[in-house]
């Protein structure tokens, strides 16, 4: 039994036509960095789409790694859900399919410096009936307009991995 | 003029996240922000007259008030903002 982990960066987000969250590179020290500066707001959304290679069973894991722009302190709400077609056994549409039901986590930021990294993790419940090889898109938003969401600045998402069992 | 509608506030509420670049080192969540925002306007609104009789004439009676208020903001920006 083991862990499968598939990465999602900012680079290979994909966004709809309103409601996205900002690609940014920032020149650090000596490195740049990229990330997807989500609207502390409202709901904002990044797209990616994966193939659930040797997916075993259970729920998914959403590992989100995070930080802040400008603040030190509050809360961010973030979410995923899934949506996944069967090759060649199912006859849907790929523009027309709609996503599962969304599972939400609240993290806080935890202090002392403002962009350290943050990590949480979202457990996707509602699987769409996901099995192995099924080509599966994924959408990672931060609800910006939720009460829970308290962090009054953008929330900058560095990098994410979906984990699951092969078995 | 009266105090900015919720929505207007909201607006500018919205905007002072996206738009602020310098670290708020405190703890200073959301809501205590939109505090700001509202205490900022009502300030603004109690203090409108005596901002306007501080103007000498002709400027306070020549001005428009799109003027005065670009006036203010810039009498501000270069006192607050110079630098940041």
């Amino acid at each position: 039994m083991a862990t499968q982990k598939i990465p999602f960066v900012p680079e290979d987000a994909q966004f709809l036509a309103t409601a996205f969250p900002q690609y940014l590179k920032i020149n650090g020290a000596e490195y740049p960095v990229s990330v997807l500066a989500y609207d502390s707001g409202t709901k904002e959304s990044g797209f990616w789409k994966f193939k659930a290679v040797n997916y075993g069973s259970g729920n998914l894991t959403v590992v989100i790694r995070w930080t802040s722009d400008t603040a030190t302190s509050g809360d961010v709400v973030w979410g995923a859900a899934i949506a996944r077609i069967p090759p060649d056994s199912s006859s849907q549409d790929i523009t027309t399919k709609t996503l599962a039901t969304p599972a939400t986590v609240t993290d806080s930021h935890l202090g002392t410096t403002v962009r350290r990294e943050m990590s949480c993790s979202i457990t996707i419940t509602s699987l769409d009936s996901i099995a192995a090889n099924d080509t599966v898109w994924i959408v990672i938003y931060r609800d910006g307009g939720a009460g829970g969401d308290t962090m009054a600045c953008d929330a900058f998402f560095i990098e994410a991995s979906l984990e699951y069992s092969d078995t | 003029m009266a105090v900015l509608s919720d929505n207007d506030r909201i607006a500018v509420w919205l905007q002072w996240m996206r738009e602020n670049k310098e670290p708020v080192t405190g703890a200073l969540t959301k809501a205590e922000l939109r505090a700001a925002i509202d205490a900022a306007d009502t300030w603004a609104n109690d203090n409108q007259s005596s901002y306007n009789t501080a103007l000498p004439t002709p400027a306070r009676t020549v001005l428009s008030t799109p003027q005065k208020v670009a006036l203010l903001m810039f009498v501000v920006a270069k006192r607050y903002l110079t630098g940041a």
